[in-house]
């Protein structure tokens, strides 16, 4: 029963927010975040609890659809579901200064974004998987244009274009799947997809690319990503790096492991993931607006953790999990910390950082970059390290050459960011922090540290569900029952 | 001498050839026109043909509808539901994107005058 409940409390608080609003103006906000700290404590629960990490929620299973909870999923929604309730709490203490309005919308809206992106996680039906897809492109549509300016309303509208586009290519293909196998089932696709005739395998590969590839932000597709980020608020920027692009990752690579398990694409999606990586980091380097410059690194990171999850083996998938969560906690790091400088000096050029006066502001920012960057010590690097590792391992030096190039760009532009934060001249008054913010970043901070200083706390649990995530075998016999 | 057409051969190949010039005007509309309403357009004229290639090619002409009562209780001789079900559900959602996206280029026309997407370049650099 649990893993419905990721799906459906976050929907049903926004059909109960009508209710909840006539109890005051309050009730709606620490409504929200009550039941996001009950999710939280539900994942955790089940992390520690459920041995084997197996769960389904199905009318018998070729017919019905079904929600599969094992570690790798459980891992991703565990991840959404910290990332969102820290937001919400960090939005808390945003709201006493009354920085952003219409609240309850805002809410309603974040919470639909994590219910999608756990339903894209947990669904193994490509149907529900579409209907997920459209659920977290709409919000995240309607978030990115929240503000109204012409700016935002730009951004919108071309988040909302290449979705629109993308999913037209995902019906497509899912059309195609029907008409062959006549099933919607992925387990029951799986087991049949290598008997299909060689040109209808490629048409539905190419159409299940593009309509992932453009929601993946894989080059050449991803052309809408800095845009959109620019033109959207810092705060909704932490949501769409850290969950959204995660979730679409994740079913994408689901989809490829379960359709295409001996790799026929993979040689492709590497090469593909690499020069991804090595044009973001590239483009980045004359950036002067931040949030557009960290789009750029989030493009790059999103391709290094392609790459990392195209390469197949079970060390890379363990690295690109790390990836994943050093990025999505470094992430909201730094667009929080984006969102409150751009509210309090209403400026986001990157001279802004030489007078940014919050000491406190700054070494967040400057850690939550260093673990981008994968120094050691910080949890960005143990995933670096397994991706780097395992390509060295499968002689694919060409890729591990081009991921270096990209990360000595990387390096570059961070470090110019540093040299600017922390370079000698006038600064404005100082910046006052408020407590839940505070220790919100330094949570974040905390965990970078701890997973870079001791990855083994988690390599076990990652190992595992690197595991289960490349073991198509399983999966099927788990959904069809044997 | 509609006979002819009447093929389901005939069919399929109608509805395939139709649906995939139709997905083509799209894709040329999508890629060529600049305004914004219609490029929306050319996506809900591309949505309707992948629709279109569904329902066509799954439904039989000869079998009856998928409703189970006290005189129709054969399911062997009954269309299959699910295409239809799944293409509800899709024509629903893909209306809706187009809706908001149609709200968002009308504010977006409000506030700066501007329909053409090629003088949508405020965000860059």
């Amino acid at each position: 029963m649990s893993s419905v409940l990721f799906v459906a409390l976050p929907l049903l608080f926004g059909f109960a927010t009508p209710l909840l609003s006539r109890l005051g103006k309050d009730a709606v906000a620490y409504a929200s975040v009550a039941m996001q700290l009950f999710l939280l404590c539900l994942s955790f629960y089940l992390l520690e609890s459920v041995s084997l990490h197996v769960e389904i929620i199905s009318i018998a299973p070729p017919l019905g659809i079904s929600f599969v909870l094992n570690s790798v999923s459980l891992l991703f929604v565990t991840v959404f579901i910290f990332l969102t309730t820290l937001f919400s709490f960090y939005c808390l203490s945003h709201r006493e200064t009354g920085s952003y309005e219409n609240e309850t919308k805002f809410l309603i809206l974040l919470n639909m974004l994590l219910a999608s992106s756990a339903g894209l996680v947990l669904s193994s039906d490509i149907f529900n998987i579409y209907v997920f897809f459209e659920i977290a492109g709409i919000s995240a549509y309607i978030l990115s244009a929240y503000r109204k300016t012409p700016s935002a309303l730009e951004a919108g509208l071309k988040y909302l274009l290449t979705g629109a586009v993308a999913s037209v290519f995902l019906v497509f293909a899912i059309v195609l799947i029907y008409l062959n196998i006549g099933s919607l089932n992925l387990a029951v696709i799986a087991q049949s997809f290598e008997a299909l005739p060689f040109n209808v395998k490629l048409l539905i590969s190419i159409l299940l690319f593009i309509g992932f590839g453009f929601k993946v932000e894989i080059f050449p597709l991803n052309f809408w990503v800095t845009d959109v980020y620019q033109g959207s608020s810092s705060l909704v920027n932490a949501l769409f790096s850290g969950i959204v692009a995660k979730a679409y990752l994740f079913v994408f690579f689901h989809i490829v492991y379960l359709f295409l398990p001996d790799g026929d694409f993979s040689a492709f999606l590497i090469y593909l993931g690499a020069v991804s990586m090595l044009v973001a980091e590239i483009a980045g380097l004359k950036q002067t607006n931040l949030k557009r410059l960290f789009a750029y690194s989030s493009l790059g990171q999103v391709a290094l953790i392609f790459t990392a999850f195209a390469l197949q083996n079970e060390d890379a998938v363990q690295g690109a999990l790390f990836i994943v969560i050093a990025h999505s906690f470094a992430k909201l790091i730094i667009f929080l910390v984006l969102a409150f400088i751009e509210k309090e000096y209403e400026s986001i050029h990157i001279d802004i950082l030489k007078e940014l006066n919050a000491p406190f502001l700054r070494a967040v920012l400057l850690i939550a970059m260093l673990s981008l960057l994968g120094i050691p010590l910080f949890a960005g690097f143990v995933g670096k390290l397994l991706v780097l590792k395992s390509l060295a391992v499968s002689g694919m030096l060409g890729v591990l050459v081009m991921i270096v190039i990209a990360s000595l760009f990387e390096a570059v532009y961070y470090f110019k960011l540093a040299g600017y934060m922390f370079s000698k001249g006038e600064r404005r008054g100082a910046l006052h922090v408020g407590f839940i913010q505070k220790s919100v970043f330094a949570l974040l901070v905390i965990l970078l540290i701890v997973i870079g200083v001791a990855p083994f706390i988690l390599s076990g649990f990652l190992g595992e569900a690197s595991r289960v995530m490349l073991d198509s075998a399983n999966y099927i016999t788990v959904i069809l029952g044997g | 001498m509609f006979d002819f057409f009447n093929q389901s051969e005939v069919i399929k190949t109608i509805v395939v050839l139709g649906s995939m010039a139709l997905f083509f005007v799209g894709l040329f509309g999508l890629l060529t026109r600049k305004h914004i309403i219609r490029i929306f357009m050319s996506i809900a004229i591309m949505e309707s043909s992948v629709f279109l290639l569904f329902i066509g090619l799954s439904f039989k002409s000869d079998f009856i509808a998928p409703i189970i009562d006290k005189t129709h209780k054969n399911i062997a001789i009954m269309n299959d539901p699910i295409p239809q079900a799944m293409i509800l559900t899709a024509i629903v959602i893909a209306m809706a994107v187009l809706a908001l996206g149609v709200s968002f280029a009308i504010e977006y026309y409000k506030l700066t005058g501007r329909t053409d997407i090629d003088e949508m370049k405020s965000l860059r650099y």
